[in-house]
């Protein structure tokens, strides 16, 4: 069932925590709600599922409006960051309690129960306490509990953030394949740009209580809509000059910038992703920047290079491939020509 | 430190050092432990063990037939007794409903005046009993407020006190028992909760008003005593035990935190489910812990009973207000004999209350790669 959120805003005090946000999780799909904290990615998600009250806007599944419907009414499964499983029951127990307080008969829920403990892998352990468990097998169960009674929406509130980073990629994968195969339109919040490409076909940037940019992961990551997109989805160079005529001037640096040819000149801050500055040991015609290299990082799939502008003393963070590292055969000192294979501009407006 | 450490050092040449003695840097001389210990065990022996024996030796100078029947011949001692068995659990099951209340309004909610609840919760631990039982005198004594109008007619609030109780149970029940799926809802349920609650009260409330009136089920004209009577013990039991059961649930409350229930609450539960599957359970040790103080609280409550009770033997003695009584008509095994129930029931406390501990801290269920 899909969701469509419109012009929903939530105010704690003074604190705008969501500010008229309207949105549509498409039937069917993974929507990963990505953001810094206080972002109110999960105040957002806590609306959906009705254990937060907007204050304004409407909720929708498919065609209802569900804005005043109880988390009962809205059939939606919620997981939550600290699994919060019930301690007093059984695995078994946790998992059938969205059956139970419906009024299922015994029989059924229970068969209900061992065919979700089948796909979380957790068959054995029916009749443990979640004291008894890991924090990568509790997730799974809080998964299965809120599973149970077929939501029509299932909603994730950070759910890996408390495991180990190798669970919690084991967990994705797993996330995914399971979506796959039960296909229920899911909402989860985020503040890990990798998790949310890695598992969300839809992605949301939320900051400040607004949406800055949804679309694709590719995107997203390929067409940033503003500075602060680019900035949060990974690192990247930022160089100030000025923006004249769709071209962007830094000192030693000119970058193509059409998107502002129509307005006049200005100051302009120009984002360069580290894997596309190119770096050469002779200057070769083109304009560049003269940098000094400061630390060389060969391990990992590519080489990390951190510089040193000449003239303005700015650090410039650098990536190479494997085999343009073993050409350069750089080192602490040497010194370099940088310029950009790609860049955007922004006219500066943000800060964070 | 210095000289000891130094001792540990000029280990004899031969000897392993791997062998040599271990101690702690915080672990005193073996005087200093021994005279503490024996400190402790000194004191506690000579001011808690040597006198609740006693008050065995004194309830058994005269053999265990004497014994009972000083428990048993006496009717003023058999009433006080049963009167303490009266009131003390009134005053629990007061303590209770109103305890889990403000816990729960305390650790859950935020709102004006929080801070200052949470003081006033524990504002009888800081009143002496004597003085919240002249309070109580002062409000409902024959010179106090509703003194006169008590003493010529008082059965007169009856009516309203019992339709208070009746409409506000109505309310309860039918927030409880309103299905929750608006699908669901149809006949009586589809009225405005608003319109139901107000019209509706206010005309249960008249027609039990003026229904108990028109049949006169209560005396005309006739005396409500309350101060001097059993009413009036209760009233100053429960202020004096007030705090117990509140206190203890805060924390817990607020250790368990409100997670599970909002899980609860997303999984379909109403609140009744989420406060009975979730809340009550996760709890429960932590209510026992609170009623078992409570109630050993209430059993012994002597000054603020004292004021208002009147001592009237057979009518308004309680158990320590009987000790007292018998104890000055020098009726020392007679004394002895009710204090040695009241003694039993300390001890049992005591029991009762170190099993609860070890169930009492359960503070999360997280793991421990919490960031």
């Amino acid at each position: 069932m899909s969701i469509v959120i419109k012009n929903v805003s939530k105010r704690f005090g003074t604190f705008a925590a969501v500010d008229d946000v309207s949105l549509k999780v498409p039937d069917g799909s993974l929507l990963a709600l990505l953001g810094p904290s206080g972002s109110g990615k999960t105040t957002l998600l806590r609306i959906i599922a009705g254990l937060e009250v907007a204050d304004q806007g409407t909720v929708m599944h498919h065609e209802e409006d569900i804005t005043g419907y109880s988390p009962r009414e809205r059939k939606v499964g919620f997981v939550f960051q600290h699994y919060a499983l019930f301690r007093h029951m059984t695995i078994a127990d946790n998992i059938g309690y969205g059956l139970r307080v419906r009024g299922v008969p015994k029989p059924e829920r229970m068969e209900r129960v061992n065919e979700l403990l089948k796909l979380i892998r957790l068959d054995t352990f029916g009749s443990r306490y979640p004291s008894q468990l890991s924090g990568g097998q509790r997730q799974r169960v809080a998964l299965a509990r809120a599973l149970a009674a077929r939501p029509a929406v299932l909603l994730l509130d950070e759910p890996f953030g408390a495991l180990d980073a190798k669970v919690r990629q084991e967990l994705r994968q797993w996330l995914r394949r399971l979506h796959e195969e039960i296909h229920v339109t899911s909402v989860f919040v985020t503040h890990d740009q990798e998790e949310a490409f890695e598992v969300a076909d839809h992605v949301v940037v939320m900051n400040r209580g607004r949406i800055e940019q949804m679309g694709t992961p590719a995107e997203v990551f390929e067409h940033p809509a503003n500075a602060f997109v680019m900035d949060f989805l990974g690192n990247v160079n930022v160089f100030r000059g000025k923006v004249e005529r769709g071209k962007a001037v830094i000192t030693g640096l000119e970058v193509a910038a059409p998107e502002h040819s129509d307005s006049g000149a200005g100051e302009a801050e120009v984002y360069v992703r580290p894997h596309d500055l190119v770096i050469e040991q002779k200057r070769n015609g083109a304009a560049a920047i003269e940098a000094r290299v400061v630390h060389v990082n060969p391990t990992g799939s590519r080489a990390k290079v951190e510089l040193r502008a000449l003239d303005s003393e700015q650090v410039i963070i650098a990536e190479l491939t494997e085999e343009r590292y073993q050409e350069l055969r750089l080192s602490p000192g040497d010194h370099v020509f940088v310029s950009a294979r790609r860049a955007r501009v922004f006219a500066p407006q943000y800060s964070i | 430190m210095q000289p000891d450490a130094a001792a540990s050092v000029s280990i004899p040449p031969g000897t392993a050092a791997g062998f040599a003695p271990v101690r702690r840097a915080t672990e005193d001389p073996r005087w200093v432990r021994l005279a503490l210990t024996a400190f402790a065990l000194g004191a506690v022996g000579l001011i808690v063990v040597v006198p609740i024996a006693n008050v065995f030796a004194g309830a058994f100078t005269e053999g265990i037939g004497a014994y009972l029947k000083n428990l048993t011949a006496d009717a003023d001692t058999l009433h006080s007794i049963l009167l303490t068995l009266t009131v003390v659990p009134i005053a629990l099951v007061a303590n209770t409903i109103f305890g889990i209340a403000a816990a729960w309004a305390v650790s859950r909610f935020t709102f004006p005046g929080r801070t200052l609840l949470v003081a006033l919760i524990d504002l009888p631990f800081s009143v002496s009993p004597v003085v919240a039982g002249l309070m109580f005198v002062l409000i409902f004594g024959l010179q106090g407020y509703f003194g006169p109008f008590l003493r010529s007619d008082g059965y007169a609030i009856m009516p309203y006190v019992i339709a208070v109780l009746v409409v506000t149970a109505a309310a309860i029940a039918y927030l409880l028992f309103r299905p929750r799926d608006k699908a669901a809802l149809r006949g009586f349920w589809k009225l405005p909760p608003l319109l139901v609650l107000g019209a509706g009260g206010a005309a249960l409330f008249t027609a039990l008003v003026f229904g108990q009136q028109a049949l006169e089920v209560w005396p005309k004209n006739t005396s409500l005593k309350i101060i001097f009577a059993t009413p009036g013990l209760i009233l100053a039991t429960s202020f004096v035990t007030f705090p117990f059961v509140a206190r203890e649930l805060i924390p817990v409350l607020d250790a368990v935190g409100p997670e599970e229930e909002l899980a609860a609450l997303s999984l379909g539960a109403n609140g009744w489910q989420m406060f009975w599957h979730v809340t009550v359970p996760n709890v429960k040790w932590g209510l026992a812990y609170g009623l078992i103080l409570c109630n050993a609280r209430a059993m012994g409550e002597f000054g603020a009973v004292y004021v208002v009770s009147g001592h009237i033997a057979g009518q308004t003695d309680t158990m320590p207000l009987r000790i007292e009584k018998l104890f000055q008509e020098y009726n020392l095994p007679g004394s002895f004999a009710v204090a040695s129930l009241l003694t039993m029931v300390a001890i049992l406390t005591l029991i009762v209350k170190s099993k609860l501990e070890q169930h009492l801290p359960a503070p999360t269920n997280r793991v421990e790669s919490d960031p």
